[in-house]
């Protein structure tokens, strides 16, 4: 090994790297862009559902009863509908998620003290939005059901309000959220775009540079010089890694002071992890590079193989521990996982590495693992 | 006669045109064996991995419990956390323990109930239990917090009303609304089919930029256009011939995917027309490329084109309304995505999959999809002819 060597193959990268201005350009342009368009693009809190309504009972109850539909910043108000046939149509339309059909008698059944069952029509097309909706219908409603029940009680059985209340509601949840107080969609997503942004840019940028070499043929100058395959890889990776470090603080930069996200934890501690999963992510690329000829190969494959698993898989937006088992697996063979776990514990959790060793000893393996294939894959005497 | 016969001619030697070349694409596409095993891989097993694993419900919330009264009535609550929705972990002594556990991610929320929870809720006096969660990640964390609160109050509810009805049989009836839903579309609501769906039209729309802005590029890169450009072939028989074989290319992969892996495996439904799903299919892998062939005619290289692919592709898929909801993305992502030929896609074809649409009721999405993709696919012609003649 010599270390001049490696350092003459990383300087020659770094030359052809910054001669193709597009490509820099993207390559410190496109983490930032990203970052800012999902920062602010992909809040999950889900407000605004369109419903409409079927009001057969056209009572002052019923409407009261509406009202807090109306009022709710989770609805959004689309308009009355006059029979249930309607409603389907608007359905079918996505004009509307949710049809509310207030049955006759409302108002007469409930002073009555009956109960009355409200029909609900919800589009059924994305689970997850029909859950969150299902939700709130249930919330509002028992919130409704309670009100009703507690003037009944009191009225029924001569007591004060706040007694029948203490009869009707005896247990309370407190729930105590942690890490994130207010629950601030940004402040998960953020750290979690971090590493979604390097994980998916950064094996591009090493798989793209790398064929680029082969599929132009300079390679050859390569094969027929003294450069050990070791000193070769090393140097050639180096200026990828320096690029997508440089890009890894650009990020943590812009998710404190732009974002405003806390960062609990430890500094040092995070950017050397950070550091860590870039060698593993970039190795991703070499892999890739490697096994293929064409720079479109490498583009789809390494497209593929990063950003597909990343935004299943990793915890970006369904957490590990919610998915099957095949897809835990799946979940445990890619870095981005292991590096959530740090990002979200370095951010919001200020944990270090106390808790968090495995997954930086897990990353460390997964790019021990790369590069040793990569070493494996790479020959100077390609066969053809 | 005669005035027809050379415009008839034009067009038989057109058409010739077209087929040889877009048999010259699939011949450069065939010929990339990488690229043909990812294609398979990605219309088969990544299709069935994600139906079978995504669950974007909460699912298995992983929970401690730490359980002061040991009565009837705490272990009457705690069972009730149970799957498809929680995940008993154990049960701790110290809350310590439950801290450390959140810290490590082990667990995503920890219940306590009070000393003395039974005895309070049998003589009635007020008590409560207490849930710490982690929102680490907010979605997940809120919908935990949601349905825990909703189990709680269930719980509450049926002692309630048992106690209410208990003392006084005369009243059966309380007036309580009572909440009836009726799902409509995929009443058991079954991820498998959103996901696998999801998932199908991400890997159309991977596929449908890269693969023609990638071939076009190439040819840029090599200088094998010149040889085109000196060819009688117009700017347009260049470009179609790309954007066809991709798409038939795509269409056939996509028939592999739903016939071959989300009817058998996970019986999908098609309750519309399968013939318009397939045009519709081709009209967005058209209107897609456009896209594609309108980035590449600004790119000098492969590199470069699939930075700048990139930069598009990943906000369509992720803001186009399969990984949230539309209606959860802020104002200005809505109206960002209208130029999102996939938003109009996934309108169109949850609605034949799943409901049943016809073109009367989706032709909105339908005429939004062939302007923008006649506009991206004319922009990229404009770029290419600015750049070549």
């Amino acid at each position: 090994m010599n270390l001049q060597r490696i350092g003459t193959v990383a300087w020659k990268e770094w030359r052809e790297t910054i001669r193709d201005r597009m490509f820099v350009l993207l390559a410190f342009l496109l983490p930032i862009l990203w970052m800012m368009v999902f920062g602010y693009g992909l809040v999950q809190d889900v407000e605004d559902i369109p419903f409409g309504v079927v009001d057969r009972d056209q009572s002052s109850l019923s409407r009261d009863y509406l009202y807090r539909f109306f009022e709710s910043r989770y609805f959004s108000f689309q308009g009355y509908v006059s029979d249930e046939k309607q409603a389907e149509a608007l359905l079918q339309r996505g004009k509307i998620r949710v049809a509310i059909i207030v049955p006759e008698k409302f108002e007469e059944r409930l002073s009555q003290g009956q109960s009355v069952g409200i029909q609900t029509l919800i589009d059924g097309t994305f689970p997850l939005r029909t859950d969150i909706v299902k939700g709130y219908l249930i919330a509002i409603n028992s919130a409704f059901s309670g009100e009703r029940l507690v003037g009944h009680l009191s009225r029924r059985n001569g007591v004060s309000v706040e007694q029948a209340e203490m009869q009707t509601h005896p247990v309370k949840t407190e729930v105590r959220y942690l890490y994130n107080e207010e629950v601030r969609s940004t402040w998960s997503m953020v750290p979690a775009l971090v590493m979604f942004t390097l994980m998916v840019s950064s094996p591009l940028l090493t798989a793209l540079g790398i064929v680029r070499e082969k599929e132009t043929g300079s390679i050859y100058n390569i094969y027929s010089s003294t450069v050990t395959r070791f000193e070769y890889l090393a140097g050639k990776l180096l200026p990828y890694v320096m690029i997508s470090s440089v890009n890894a603080v650009f990020l943590w930069i812009i998710a404190t002071r732009w974002f405003e996200v806390p960062f609990k934890g430890n500094l040092p501690f995070f950017l050397a992890a950070s550091l860590v999963f870039v060698l593993s992510s970039t190795g991703i690329g070499l892999v890739v590079s490697l096994l293929v000829r064409t720079q479109i190969a490498a583009l789809v494959i390494t497209m593929v193989a990063s950003m597909l698993p990343t935004i299943l898989f990793s915890g970006l937006i369904v957490p590990v521990s919610s998915l099957s088992r095949g897809s835990q697996m799946q979940a445990h063979l890619f870095p981005g996982m292991y590096y959530t776990n740090i990002v979200r514990g370095a951010f919001l959790k200020g944990v270090g590495v106390e808790v968090l060793w495995i997954d930086v000893l897990a990353l460390a393996v997964y790019a021990f693992i790369l590069r040793s294939v990569g070493y494996r894959l790479f020959t100077k005497r390609p066969r053809s | 006669m005669t005035s027809t016969r050379p415009a008839l001619q034009g067009l038989i030697v057109w058409w010739r045109r077209l087929s040889v070349m877009t048999r010259k694409e699939m011949l450069q596409l065939s010929r990339d064996l990488p690229i043909g095993l990812l294609l398979l891989y990605s219309f088969t097993l990544a299709v069935y991995i994600a139906g079978n694993g995504i669950r974007s419900q909460l699912q298995n919330a992983s929970m401690l419990v730490q359980d002061n009264d040991q009565s009837f009535s705490s272990r009457e609550l705690i069972h009730k956390f149970r799957p498809p929705f929680f995940r008993l972990e154990g049960e701790i002594n110290d809350p310590q323990e439950g801290l450390r556990a959140l810290d490590r991610g082990q667990a995503m929320a920890v219940l306590e109930i009070p000393p003395r929870f039974h005895e309070q809720l049998t003589t009635g006096e007020p008590t409560a239990v207490q849930l710490l969660v982690d929102t680490t990640n907010a979605a997940q964390g809120l919908s935990a917090a949601s349905y825990a609160v909703r189990i709680v109050a269930q719980f509450e509810q049926d002692t309630v009303l048992a106690r209410l009805r208990g003392a006084d049989t005369s009243s059966q009836n309380l007036p309580v609304v009572v909440s009836e839903h009726r799902v409509w579309y995929n009443p058991e609501q079954k991820d498998a089919w959103f996901e696998s769906v999801s998932h199908l039209l991400r890997q159309i729309t991977i596929f449908a930029i890269l693969l023609p802005a990638a071939a076009l590029v190439r040819e840029k890169e090599r200088g094998t256009v010149e040889q085109l450009l000196v060819s009688p072939l117009t700017p347009f028989q260049i470009m179609l011939p790309k954007v066809l074989a991709m798409t038939i290319v795509i269409v056939c992969a996509t028939a592999v995917a739903l016939f071959g892996i989300m009817r058998p495996a996970f019986g999908v439904p098609i309750r519309g027309s399968m013939l318009l799903f397939f045009i519709c299919t081709a009209l967005f892998v058209f209107s897609t490329a456009g896209m594609g062939l309108a980035a590449a005619t600004v790119t000098r290289n492969q590199a470069q084109v699939g930075m700048l692919t990139l930069l598009v592709v990943a906000p369509m898929m992720l803001l186009s309304g399969l990984v949230a909801p539309m209606e959860a993305l802020p104002p200005w992502t809505r109206h960002l995505m209208m130029l999102s030929p996939l938003r109009y896609f996934i309108d169109i074809a949850n609605g034949i999959l799943l409901k049943g649409s016809d073109l009367s009721i989706i032709w909105e999405p339908v005429l939004a999809m062939v302007v923008l993709g006649g506009g991206l696919f004319g922009f990229g012609m404009w770029r290419f002819r600015r750049q070549f003649d």
